[in-house]
């Protein structure tokens, strides 16, 4: 895990989140700029799930690899479903869904930075 | 309301149920994970605390699958993996607190759940809560 990239992925996790809020709160369904914004969001995990496998496979081991992969395969697989489960959903409640998936993915990626044992923050 | 379905009670996993559906899925996936991870490696350690963990994925699992699907049947199991979910919550919490030595490692439903931000202990009710509301014969 590198380090920016995982201060970029909580910080885009928390503003995807805030937006999702604000969108239910405006009554707003799941529209087109939630699919933006989940798919930048993913993008990025995509990049640090890449680098992060690389490393593992590349001989850096995390005191609990198996764990740490785990979370590395959560963390890109868990916005594409929120994504669809939030746009079947017609009402304003979309975005809340995917502030759900995105606070998870938050948690998991502070987990992921500590599995790695570099500091939070 | 727009949608009005022909049923005597409303859809679970519709509107605010949505969101619901979705924390349910968030913890049976990190319960369930989290569980099997300790079950495969260190299940010698706090085999109590392991177990419990994994039971309580499961709980997860089958409330989110009554949730998200429609009937009486799908209702009737949302209510009772809901109802084992507080009553989990509540026992093992003050089972935890009252007693530190059976739990040396932490489940989700240790401390009622404020290693979660207590959203273990606050599922539940709102669950609950959802059931009753949707359980309702819209006339």
């Amino acid at each position: 895990v590198i380090h920016p990239l995982a201060v970029a992925v909580l910080l885009l996790t928390a503003a995807l989140a805030v937006f999702g809020i604000v969108t239910t709160v405006l009554g707003r369904p799941a529209e087109r700029p939630h699919v933006l914004a989940v798919g930048l969001t993913e993008a990025v995990l995509v990049v640090q799930a890449l680098i992060g496998a690389a490393r593992v496979l590349g001989g850096h081991r995390p005191p609990e690899t198996s764990t740490f992969m785990i979370y590395l395969a959560v963390s890109v697989c868990v916005l594409p479903l929120g994504l669809q489960f939030a746009r079947a959903e017609p009402t304003r409640w979309g975005g809340t869904v995917i502030a759900v998936a995105a606070v998870a993915i938050g948690v998991a990626e502070l987990r992921l930075l500590s599995l790695w044992g570099a500091p939070v923050g | 309301l727009a949608e009005q379905p022909a049923r005597d009670a409303r859809a679970t996993a519709t509107g605010p149920g949505r969101v619901l559906v979705a924390v349910y899925a968030v913890f049976a996936l990190s319960a369930t994970a989290r569980a099997g991870v300790q079950l495969a490696t260190k299940f010698h350690e706090a085999p109590v605390a392991y177990l419990l963990s994994a039971f309580a994925g499961v709980v997860y699992i089958l409330a989110t699958v009554g949730l998200v699907r429609t009937g009486p049947a799908a209702r009737r199991l949302a209510w009772t993996a809901v109802s084992i979910e507080l009553a989990g919550v509540l026992v093992i919490g003050t089972f935890s607190v009252l007693d530190r030595g059976e739990f040396p490692d932490s489940t989700v439903w240790s401390d009622y759940g404020s290693g979660y931000g207590w959203v273990p202990l606050v599922l539940p009710v709102l669950g609950l809560l959802w059931l009753r509301h949707t359980g309702r014969r819209s006339g």
